[in-house]
């Protein structure tokens, strides 16, 4: 019977001492960062506890939505910095999840690209602070197949590449790129082109052999598919383990996506929110996040520190002719839900 | 006979350690990418270390680990011997609720478990984190020790019960005995599940308590980063070295 | 009050209040969304609605939910196959290795499964160590292409729930009496009849313990046939996870979350209802 009884006791007596730790720990400074994983080097937030005092409580997602899903049912309350990508930026703001950024305090504003500010997600910058951007592009392993054939989004759905095709397994950037492959807007939301994009993606099925979201360096790397879609920062590591593969910025216009600072309605520390953000756009640290994340920096004082080789390599830094037609994905409401219907369909209907 | 015997059980074992031999292995792989051999090294171990957040998230993993397969242990004894000895008012739903935590995709019950906690003003870390997990392992529990009790001859209980016995007695002097290998089985179960979870973990717990499964799911995800391998070598070992050293302890105190 | 009812009611109590507190509650508030709208800003529309439900008789989810149940079907299958005699062997082993043997079984469980994923996938792939193997010792003289195919998704999954079937099924043949199996001897059954008529009978609870603790997860285990499978099905954990997460549209992810909960009952009960006839009939 004792024995039992102490069984019980000693986690009970755990928990109850846990929760005593927990609360004594809410005393301090301190500044919430809900950050994508792999996003920030932990060195970066070691030097800003060193220089403010302000000490970081750093916790990761992995996707827009799932994050969404969080902010939301916590009403904005919890957590002091967050980093949605542009479209999430525009829909937060637009629901009220989201305090505008008093750029007066933030000294390094003034360091970031001004082709970066004031992008149609956010203008004038009110509630959003560029972070790291990059693009969805095409990856061709040029011992297989000759990349000066390679131009366009529509060269994957050439016969040739039955079974060699790789797709992200996210239903935006796929009908993205079919869409823009018909001549019609990525971020339509008139189901009728949706339904088109649909059409044409069942034509590409036979050449996809999977979809992956996860690391889509890997299936090229080990050789499983030779040619499909992958964002610049994978490309670009593919590249470094092997030469042989090339990044591609298709003819319709590459993905952009750009993930970006902002301070949620309800957030207790937004002093210290507003110190960290000027911290992260201080050139010699945001010259270091690029480096060590491998995804461009919209920040220019920090790009021209950066070391010749990355800044010149287009893979991260594209021409202005690279991103003619590139686009960004924007909110699309309501619409979401005929894009899904048909994602499905096009999974199920092998 | 025997030797083929021996021979299928090796072939078992060999299906079950191969892929842990490979990600032991190549957590010694100095090449970055892991696609190929290109020396020994212990840098990985070196960067997990310098890490305090991947620590601090791994013990954090291993307490609730632990704590939710032992109080989910005991609960889902609990609830197979009632299963087991009695009828009751609401036994079906009962079992109905089991089976329903069985089926529910993770991603309703961590959604449905987090509204819940916020409408209770429950805080949202250790203690949500902590009855989600024993919520999630529960059938788990129940199930192994419900069919391992249900075999049993009832006419023992019954002739324990003619002697005197209270309820409590029965349990545990004669259910408890019986069952402790299929709650040993749940208990063990229970902790995988738990080591495991990602999706009802990354919803239920908050900022100021993070553990390791979101770590890995990410690290693993997004950047194959060898680290990886090194901090799941690590986390494969703490508990195989804490069991083996008690279950050598035990032998020791029998013998 | 008595002992009885005191040790009783606490015992029901507390799991009775635990499983109404924390499942019954949330399923609730689950159900009740099924019958409610999507909204864009607050997930949900307070406006009662049947139209989730009208949308899951789609034929497309028909095919979703059954391909879903196939794939879960093969896995336990294999995981039964090649379970049973193991933990037949194992339980057959004298005590002091036989619970050595089983926590071996349990041990590389305690790494996280997305990681044993990545691990199988780099056994199977066709630059992979598997397939040098083969090609080394002459086996094949080309690689195989096991990745991205459905095999590779049993493989995955029989690997990642071969424990939760070995358990329980290793925890019923433990206390098989070994007196019975003698009197069926005696009573002149050879081995095979031994097996059938006494053996699977009395481990049956093991059986479909275990056939439930495989099957019911499997169900949802949509990243291995995404890791393994190469996404190209669609499964019902995936598609559920997709409309809470992407699509955002909770009350139908609900309502096709609560139809499969009851599709999945009625199969179980018109299972156990089968077995109960056919063991009356045999009686009989």
């Amino acid at each position: 019977m004792n024995r039992i009884l102490f069984k019980i006791a000693v986690p009970a007596v755990f928990i109850l001492l846990s929760l005593c730790i927990a609360s004594i720990a809410a005393a301090k400074q301190e500044v919430y960062f809900y950050n994508w994983s792999e996003y920030l080097p932990e060195e970066v937030i070691r030097q800003f506890t060193k220089e403010t005092g302000i000490k970081v409580i750093y916790t990761t997602y992995d996707s827009n939505e799932a994050m969404y899903a969080k902010i939301r049912l916590l009403d904005g309350k919890g957590y002091d910095l967050v980093v949605p990508s542009g479209y999430f930026v525009n829909k937060m703001g637009r629901e009220g999840l989201l305090r505008e950024i008093d750029k007066s305090r933030l000294n390094n504003f003034k360091n970031l690209d001004a082709q970066h500010t004031d992008r149609p997600f956010d203008p004038g910058n009110r509630y959003s602070i560029p972070y790291l951007w990059g693009s969805t592009g095409i990856i061709v392993n040029s011992a297989e197949i000759d990349p000066e054939t390679v131009r366009s989004w529509a060269d994957l759905w050439k016969p040739e590449f039955k079974g060699k095709v790789l797709l992200l397994n996210d239903v935006r950037d796929v009908f993205f790129m079919s869409l823009r492959v018909l001549g019609l807007s990525g971020n339509t939301t008139n189901p009728d082109e949706i339904q088109q994009a649909y059409d044409k993606l069942v034509q590409l099925m036979p050449n996809v052999r999977l979809f992956n979201s996860d690391t889509p360096r890997v299936p090229y790397i080990t050789g499983e598919v030779s040619i499909g879609q992958i964002w610049n920062g994978e490309a670009f590591m593919a590249a470094e383990e092997n030469e042989k593969f090339v990044y591609i910025y298709p003819t319709e216009g590459a993905i952009l996506w750009m993930d970006n600072l902002v301070i949620p309605k309800r957030a207790e520390n937004v002093d210290n929110a507003h110190a960290l953000i000027d911290f992260l756009l201080r050139p010699d640290i945001a010259r270091a996040i690029c480096e060590e994340i491998g995804y461009a920096s919209p920040n220019r004082e920090a790009v021209k520190l950066l070391d010749k080789d990355i800044r010149n390599n287009r893979t991260i830094y594209p021409t202005k002719e690279d991103l003619a037609g590139a686009d960004f994905q924007v909110d699309i409401g309501e619409a979401i839900v005929i894009y899904e219907s048909w994602w499905e369909k096009l999974k199920t209907g092998r | 006979m025997r030797r083929v015997k021996t021979l299928y059980v090796a072939l078992i074992y060999l299906f079950l350690y191969l892929p842990i031999f490979v990600l032991i292995a190549s957590s010694f792989n100095a090449s970055k990418y892991g696609t190929r051999w290109e020396g020994w090294t212990l840098k990985w171990y070196y960067q997990i270390i310098d890490s305090p957040l991947l620590m601090h998230a791994a013990i954090n993993t291993l307490i609730i680990a632990f704590l939710a397969a032992t109080l989910a242990a005991v609960i889902g004894t609990l609830g197979a011997v009632s299963l087991y000895r009695w009828r009751f008012a609401g036994k079906k739903a009962f079992e109905g609720l089991l089976f329903v935590i069985m089926m529910s995709p993770d991603i309703v019950m961590a959604i449905s478990l987090l509204a819940l906690f916020i409408a209770l003003g429950i805080h949202l870390g250790f203690m949500s984190l902590l009855l989600s997990h024993i919520t999630f392992c529960l059938p788990f529990v129940v199930i192994t020790v419900y069919s391992r009790l249900s075999g049993f001859d009832s006419a023992l209980i019954e002739a324990a019960r003619d002697l005197g016995a209270g309820e409590w007695h029965v349990f545990y002097r004669i259910i408890l005995p019986l069952a402790m290998p299929a709650v040993l089985a749940g208990w063990l179960l229970s902790f995988t599940l738990s080591v495991d979870d990602v999706i009802v973990s990354f919803f239920v717990t908050g900022p100021s308590f993070e553990i390791l499964p979101l770590r890995i799911y990410s690290m693993v995800r997004l950047g194959v980063k060898p680290e990886v391998n090194a901090l799941a070598t690590i986390l494969f070992l703490i508990p195989v070295v804490f069991v083996s050293f008690s279950y050598f302890l035990l032998k020791e105190k029998k013998s | 009050m008595t002992e009885k009812s005191l040790f009783k009611t606490a015992t029901i109590g507390l799991t009775g209040a635990w499983l109404g507190f924390f499942v019954l509650i949330p399923n609730v508030m689950i159900l009740a969304t099924s019958f409610l709208q999507r909204d864009e800003a607050a997930f949900v529309r307070l406006d009662f609605t049947l139209e989730n439900y009208r949308r899951i008789l789609d034929p497309v989810y028909l095919q979703v939910f059954g391909h879903s149940a196939a794939m879960a079907l093969v896995a336990t299958m294999v995981c039964l196959a090649l379970g049973y005699p193991f933990a037949y062997a194992l339980a057959r082993t004298r005590p002091g290795l036989r619970h050595l043997l089983l926590l071996l079984v349990i041990i590389p469980f305690w790494t996280n499964s997305l990681i044993r994923t990545y691990a199988i996938r780099s056994l199977l792939a066709t630059q992979g160590v598997l397939n040098k193997l083969l090609l080394f010792t002459g086996i094949i003289d080309e690689p195989l292409r096991l990745l991205y195919t459905g095999t590779a998704v049993t493989i995955g999954l029989v690997y990642i729930l071969f424990p939760f079937m070995v358990l329980p099924l290793f925890a019923v043949i433990e206390k098989l009496d070994t007196r019975l199996l003698e009197a069926s001897a005696d009573l002149g059954a050879g081995r095979f009849q031994t097996f059938v008529r006494v053996i699977i009978p009395l481990t049956m609870p093991g059986i479909i313990a275990g056939g439930l603790l495989v099957f019911l997860p499997a169900l949802g285990m949509f990243y291995v046939s995404d890791l393994l499978g190469g996404a190209k099905d669609l499964l019902i954990g995936n598609f559920i996870k997709n409309q809470f997460l992407d699509a955002r549209d909770w009350p139908f992810g609900a309502a096709a979350s609560v139809t499969m909960t009851l599709i999945m009952a009625l199969m179980l009960i018109a299972y156990f209802f089968s077995i109960r006839k056919i063991g009356k009939k045999e009686i009989r």
